[in-house]
């Protein structure tokens, strides 16, 4: 019996120690992991599928988890370094391309990773995402998807011709839906509109299982929806300006004119409420509005 | 003596009880023998745990069930159905390697043979008997396995999938596989070291699964001798692409009938070669 206790407190000990060891050794290979998380990916998708035998599905979805805590780390890495909200663009994701180049190469009718590109991709390298969706639609010619996909990139590029093209033939695809015509048609004819660019984000939000993509889409319905809202406060404001002559000095000042267009606004500051229920801020000394540095709404 | 052979020699139908059934029938009475050596592998399996691995399956589809979630963005279905079938043949081919490079070994390390071959049970019976066993307790591991899988698929739902179903052909497939993986450790087992047989039947594993690049450097080799030995080793080696639809099952495609019965004909026949051979080798090995 005390044999096996001693056996028993020598493996706890032990283990630890090595725990312990391992502790110390994580941390003077701190700055060598760091490096080799942005590390370029030798291996190509054809090699990768060769290599991945029977595998290759569950390679793919490797790849594809190791892409979202890519992202995912570049975010926290973002926020822990700077106050204000990020955009894609202030994050170096040179490595993403390749990630999910490879997750698709391994299983190419694997349709997450080619809409998550699609919508990520774009704030990067516009020609990237064009070839990866391209690669998906040649891989999976049936789904429609990823056709709405490729003329959300063209509309991004502000190449409405494109766009209207991309929408047309996926509408021609068996079990398209019938707002993929109307898109089509409406990228010819208003492209940049703010309308347009609500229907298709919405439309996105829809079409998709994706809870990474749903997420995104969201939050660039409220980035939308708050322009929108901007654009009525400054017409308030402007107003409220012609008035009185001059700026306003605090919400409470056109509390009302803000609730008779319909705006929710902060019970204690009288501010109007942006989509993500944070309050706005009055800049130009009263003139204009601003979205608050914590808010979820994206800035661009 | 194993209880493995002790069991097969105690039921083995050569006994006066069964006299007149093995002059009337001699094809019923070497099936039933060689399904006694298969019922006794069965057992021997069993009682070596080899069936533990399932907890360990079933441990790895529920932690992937309830933290996927959070890491794939909505994707977990496939990627259950990618580790669940992945996990199965990988565990299977485990098995099928190292339970199949001891077979034999074992019967002639433990000097069991000489007693079961002193009965009237051909070696080639003998070798069948142990293939069908092992098979057997592969059919098993990978049902409980698919069910598994099935069941994970319709907790992630929380109802009714019709995935549960639809990865059903691919896991016959894969059992297809474990059972000429089987095979090939049998036949290695006949002639060489557990140890040697356990390597050279994880390279056949590996190069069945390249076999699409031989045909392929076949066909751009510029040596003609390079052209025929790789064409040779193509049609020679086991073709295990023909069972590689995880992939496409993670997406609800299921390989249609015409693919499944092709594999069905081919493991059978691809089988009956490997079993042929080991027989050959078999036969000509002195015990004594």
């Amino acid at each position: 019996m005390s044999k096996n206790f001693l056996l028993v407190l020598t493996i706890v000990a032990a283990l630890s120690v090595a725990v312990v060891l391992v502790r110390v050794i994580d941390a003077r290979q701190h700055g060598a992991a760091k490096q080799f998380a942005d590390e370029s990916l030798y291996v190509d998708g054809a090699t990768a599928k060769h290599l991945a035998l029977a595998f290759n599905g569950l390679a793919s979805d490797w790849y594809w988890m190791r892409s979202l805590q890519y992202v995912g780390g570049k975010i926290v890495a973002f926020e822990d370094t700077h106050t204000e909200s990020f955009v894609l663009s202030d994050l170096d994701l040179h490595l993403l391309p390749s990630l999910l180049r490879l997750s698709t190469a391994l299983d190419p009718q694997f349709i997450a990773p080619y809409e998550y590109g699609a919508l990520v991709l774009p704030e990067l390298n516009s020609d990237e995402a064009i070839a990866l969706v391209n690669s998906g639609i040649a891989n999976n010619p049936a789904a429609w998807r990823l056709y709405q996909h490729l003329g959300y990139i063209y509309w991004k590029r502000n190449d409405y011709e494109h766009a209207s093209a991309t929408y047309a033939a996926g509408a021609r695809l068996p079990g398209a839906p019938a707002w993929m015509a109307a898109m089509g048609a409406r990228m010819k004819a208003e492209g940049g509109s703010r309308g347009a660019a609500r229907e298709m984000y919405r439309h996105l939000y829809e079409s998709s299982n994706d809870s990474a993509v749903r997420e995104m889409v969201a939050r660039q319905l409220m980035r939308i929806d708050s322009l929108d809202q901007r654009d009525e406060i400054r017409n308030v404001l402007g107003a409220y300006q012609t008035r009185n002559g001059r700026c306003a000095a605090s919400w409470h000042e056109v509390a009302n004119e803000l609730r008779a267009v319909q705006l929710t606004l902060d019970p204690r500051t009288g501010a109007p409420l942006d989509p993500s229920s944070t309050p706005y801020e009055l800049i130009k000394n009263g003139c204009d509005v601003g979205l608050d540095i914590n808010t979820e709404v994206p800035f661009k | 003596m194993s209880p493995s052979s002790t069991d097969a020699t105690q039921q083995n139908p050569a006994t006066p009880a069964h006299a007149g059934v093995i002059s009337n029938n001699p094809f019923g009475l070497g099936l039933r023998r060689t399904l006694a050596i298969a019922r006794n592998a069965f057992r021997e399996a069993v009682r070596d745990r080899v069936l533990y691995n399932l907890v360990l399956f079933v441990l790895l589809l529920i932690g992937g069930a309830i933290f996927l979630g959070e890491l794939s963005a909505g994707q977990e279905t496939k990627i259950i159905i990618d580790l669940g079938l992945s996990a199965m043949l990988l565990f299977g081919v485990f098995i099928a390697i190292f339970v199949g490079v001891g077979l034999v070994y074992k019967e002639i390390e433990r000097r069991t043979l000489n007693a079961i071959l002193t009965k009237p049970i051909g070696r080639g019976q003998f070798l069948v008997g142990k293939f069908l066993g092992l098979c057997l307790t592969l059919s098993v591991n990978v049902a409980v396995m698919g069910i598994g899988v099935s069941l994970a698929l319709i907790y992630i739902r929380r109802g009714w999938d019709p995935l549960a179903i639809r990865i059903w052909p691919a896991i016959l497939l894969i059992y297809f596989e474990l059972t000429i993986i089987t095979g090939v450790a049998l036949l290695f087992s006949t002639f060489s070291s557990p140890a040697l047989s356990a390597l050279l039947t994880f390279l056949v594993f590996l190069i069945g699964h390249f076999s699409g690049d031989l045909k392929g450097l076949a066909n751009t080799s510029s040596s003609a001798a390079a052209r025929v030995l790789l064409r040779v080793l193509y049609y020679l080696l086991p073709n295990l692409t023909t069972y590689s639809v995880i992939t496409p099952a993670a997406h609800g495609i299921a390989p249609d009938a015409q693919s499944i019965v092709l594999a069905t004909a081919y493991t059978v026949v691809y089988s009956v070669v490997l079993l042929a051979a080991a027989t050959l080798v078999f036969s000509g090995r002195n015990f004594k």
